[in-house]
């Protein structure tokens, strides 16, 4: 495979999955925002300052922040360079760079995805169509995702692209992640007063699509300790950081079959990773939760450098 | 059903100037029609227009589209593609098929003995300045031998039929022709619209012609190559053909690169992978010769890849088709097309060429200038449609005009009878029925070390304008599926 089209390939991969997280954030916090139990996490002030937040990061002093301009920023503002609309647009100028290579029912599908979201209209969106606009796509991700799996070869472009997903899941989740640490911080309270027991764990979980299989596993209702530990470490937690590291080091082991790899090398670095997630427990990072976000942020940074390194050099 | 089939074809012009492909001069249906046309008029004007949003909305999806550029953006486009498909029955197609072939390969031999011996020109058969005077002329091509001898391996014919019923050729295309990928669409596209229709009918298929270019490919390795590795090369995703170029890469699963992908070192060609430098033998590359290395042609070109004149001069990879081919498919050698067949294969030629007078000979110079109203004269060192004049759109001035010009250097010029485009039934959005439109039809043939292949099918292509007869799509052309019939 050529090297320019994995570079294509693994930013194909990211996009389409940030844009889903960026969709599902946008769509989950927002609506069960709208009757949190306590009065800071129903503030509209709170929920956009959260949707821009996990977009696109702090919200700039002189930004009007009125929930149409938050929407549309996010959602379709083709000058925002984080707007789902410009993720979509990426993923597909990705996979036109590619497009030889992947099954021309991805290709359909990704394309099909473009067009939907480039025609939505913008009014209806900021006014009454979030809900719809936001499930179409993750509809739409779930379906890409699906010709991925399920059209293409398990060979090195499934694995180029698989990595781009799966760095870009752990990056989005850790995103997630923080935003909701914040909110929780500025809204104690709620069931109990205490920020361990805030509402927004659960708001997190949504966010993830998490809640229902949470509750299957622990049975109770959840604290910041069992929330992080489900979504950080937990490798049945479909989108935990640590089961997409553990797909990660599936997929990097496709390009590189050394038994050792080289100190220096993308399989190096991820498969320390993964070790030292692997035997990591949840009261380590509960007491510094931004100090791990900062670390696990910088080395997911870190191993998408050498994977570009590596192998899309041309 | 008498009422739908009067509405869908009410606006239908006859004309008696033009030949008309599906009725005759009585005004009945052809024979080989006559199926279709009788299960189209089942459907109503409102299931044609259904069928029609149905079919764009297919090609959009697929991102079979190109780019159209305004003030603000750049505006993605769906070529059109016509419901009323175009049959050719196995008779006439055998015609066509030994035809092209016999033109590609004449061409080949041509542009060998050009840029080796000059047999053909030392013979006083085709004059050296109509050669030496065209900017496709590489003096870097004199003396090298490509892989397997062929040069132009893929060839596009472009074919009319002029009201007399015959066909004739139009011109040779042997650069880089494009358009086979919308024969293969155009096909799925109607299929999966028309079903019902396609299955009363025997036609061949066309989605050969990706394993036949392979095969030809693969036929023109480098000399000490077993098992050659075959690229497509593109300008890139913002060339209008990219769909094109992908579409071929993909049906052969083959890479296609791009310029900067490619690197060349002591002579060989290798392409930048994930794995490190991989060697390229043979490439189909979709880049025009100047821009395909910037060492030895345009130094500008980013396109292209630098060195690879040189690594293809030592016949370390093979260009298909080669550089240099240009100047064998001009206007000007295109008039002496029937010479050059029996020069080289000692044959009739197969297929008509327009009828050209040259104003060199002075009976013939006689003819034009007598008949100027009815004819074409162009000039023959000229390209791009320049110093051409149409005879029954001139003034009684402009005539005495062109008189003078030509009476003035006759060698210089050439005169063609003005031809005319076959119409099809075409479906038009605007009035929701099928009309007529002028349609011609490209053909495809490939040619390599130990084979040939012509797809049996083409694009035939139509202009939507009522009345315009020229049907290219930067022109507001469309395309219709082409059935060639089994036996």
């Amino acid at each position: 495979m050529l090297a320019r089209v994995a570079n294509n390939l693994f930013w194909m991969g990211r996009y389409i999955e940030r844009a889903e997280h960026v969709a599902r954030y946008l769509n989950v916090n927002y609506f069960s925002s709208l009757d949190a139990p306590n009065e800071k996490s129903q503030s509209r002030d709170h929920v956009l300052h959260s949707l821009l937040f996990m977009a696109n990061g702090p919200v700039e002093e002189d930004y009007e922040l009125t929930e149409k301009n938050a929407f549309y920023d996010i959602g379709l503002n083709p000058e925002k360079l984080f707007s789902v609309l410009n993720c979509i647009k990426y993923a597909r100028e990705n996979a036109n760079g590619a497009r030889d290579l992947i099954s021309t029912e991805l290709y359909e599908s990704i394309n099909k995805f473009y067009h939907f979201v480039l025609n939505y209209d913008a009014d209806f969106f900021v006014s009454k169509g979030l809900f719809d606009f936001t499930t179409q796509i993750a509809e739409s991700t779930s379906i890409i995702r699906a010709k991925i799996r399920g059209t293409l070869l398990h060979d090195e472009v499934y694995a180029i692209i698989m990595l781009g997903v799966n760095i870009e899941r752990a990056t989005q989740i850790v995103r997630i992640i923080q935003a909701k640490y914040y909110d929780a911080l500025k809204a104690q309270g709620g069931y109990d007063k205490k920020f361990s027991k805030s509402y927004e764990w659960t708001t997190l979980l949504k966010c993830i699509e998490a809640y229902d299989m949470m509750r299957r596993h622990y049975k109770k209702t959840p604290t910041s300790l069992s929330t992080l530990e489900f979504l950080i470490l937990n490798p049945e937690c479909p989108r935990s950081v640590m089961n997409s590291l553990v797909q990660v080091k599936n997929h990097i082991n496709v390009l590189n079959e050394d038994k050792y790899p080289e100190k220096d090398s993308a399989a190096f670095l991820i498969g320390k990773t993964h070790a030292e997630y692997r035997y990591k427990t949840v009261d380590t990072i509960e007491g510094n939760i931004e100090s791990f976000i900062e670390e696990i942020q910088d080395t997911l940074i870190d191993i998408a450098k050498k994977i570009e390194k590596e192998y899309f050099k041309y | 059903m008498a009422t739908t089939q009067q509405s869908i074809f009410a606006s239908y012009d006859k004309d008696p100037k033009f030949y008309d492909e599906i009725f005759d001069e009585k005004g009945n249906v052809k024979k080989v029609y006559q199926t279709l046309f009788d299960l189209y008029s089942g459907h109503s004007s409102q299931d044609f227009a259904k069928l029609n949003d149905k079919a764009k909305a297919s090609f959009f999806n697929q991102g079979i589209t190109f780019q159209v550029y305004t003030d603000q953006e750049a505006k993605e486009k769906i070529f059109p593609f016509d419901l009323f498909p175009r049959i050719i029955d196995q008779k006439e197609w055998d015609i066509i098929e030994r035809g092209v072939l016999q033109r590609s390969k004449a061409l080949n031999h041509f542009i060998w003995d050009i840029y080796h011996d000059k047999k053909i020109i030392k013979q006083g058969i085709v004059p050296l300045d109509l050669i030496t005077s065209s900017a496709n002329y590489l003096h870097q091509m004199i003396g090298v031998d490509p892989p397997g001898g062929i040069y132009n391996h893929i060839s596009g014919t472009d074919l009319i039929k002029h009201s007399d019923g015959k066909y004739y050729v139009l011109e040779d295309n042997i650069r880089c022709p494009s358009g086979v990928s919308y024969v293969i669409c155009n096909r799925t596209a109607l299929k999966r619209a028309l079903f019902g229709v396609f299955n009363h009918y025997n036609a061949h298929t066309v989605t050969d012609y990706a394993q036949n270019l392979l095969e030809i490919m693969e036929s023109v390795k480098p000399r000490g190559v077993d098992e050659p590795n075959c690229v497509v090369i593109t300008p890139g995703v913002y060339n209008s053909a990219y769909y094109e170029h992908s579409y071929l890469a993909k049906s052969m699963g083959v890479e296609l690169v791009e310029g900067r992908d490619l690197f060349v070192e002591n002579d060989f060609v290798y392409m930048q992978t994930i794995k490190g430098p991989e060697r390229v033998d043979v490439i189909y590359r979709r880049i025009d010769d100047a821009f395909l290395d910037p060492l030895e042609f345009r130094p500008d070109s980013a396109l292209g890849v630098p060195g690879l004149f040189s690594a293809y001069k030592k016949g370390n990879v093979c260009l298909v088709n080669a550089p240099g081919t240009g100047f064998a498919d001009d206007k000007a050698v295109y008039t002496y097309m029937p010479e050059i067949i029996k020069y080289y294969l000692g044959e009739e030629p197969i297929l008509n060429n327009v009828q050209t007078y040259h104003c060199s000979r002075p009976d013939e110079l006689k003819y034009v200038l007598e008949n100027i109203d009815k004819l074409v004269i162009k000039p023959v060192d000229e390209a791009g449609g320049y110093g051409i004049s149409i005879g029954n759109r001139l003034t009684q001035e402009e005539i005495e005009k062109v008189k003078k010009t030509i009476q003035a250097s006759p060698r210089k010029y050439i005169a063609q009878p003005i031809m005319s485009l076959s119409v099809h039934a075409t479906y038009i959005e605007e009035s929701e029925s099928f009309e007529s439109r002028h349609v011609d039809l490209r053909t495809f043939c490939l040619q390599g070390a130990d084979k040939e292949f012509v797809l049996k099918g083409g694009l035939t292509r139509v202009a939507l304008k009522k009345g315009n007869l020229i049907v290219n799509s930067s022109q507001g052309g469309g395309s219709k599926d082409t059935w060639v019939l089994k036996k």
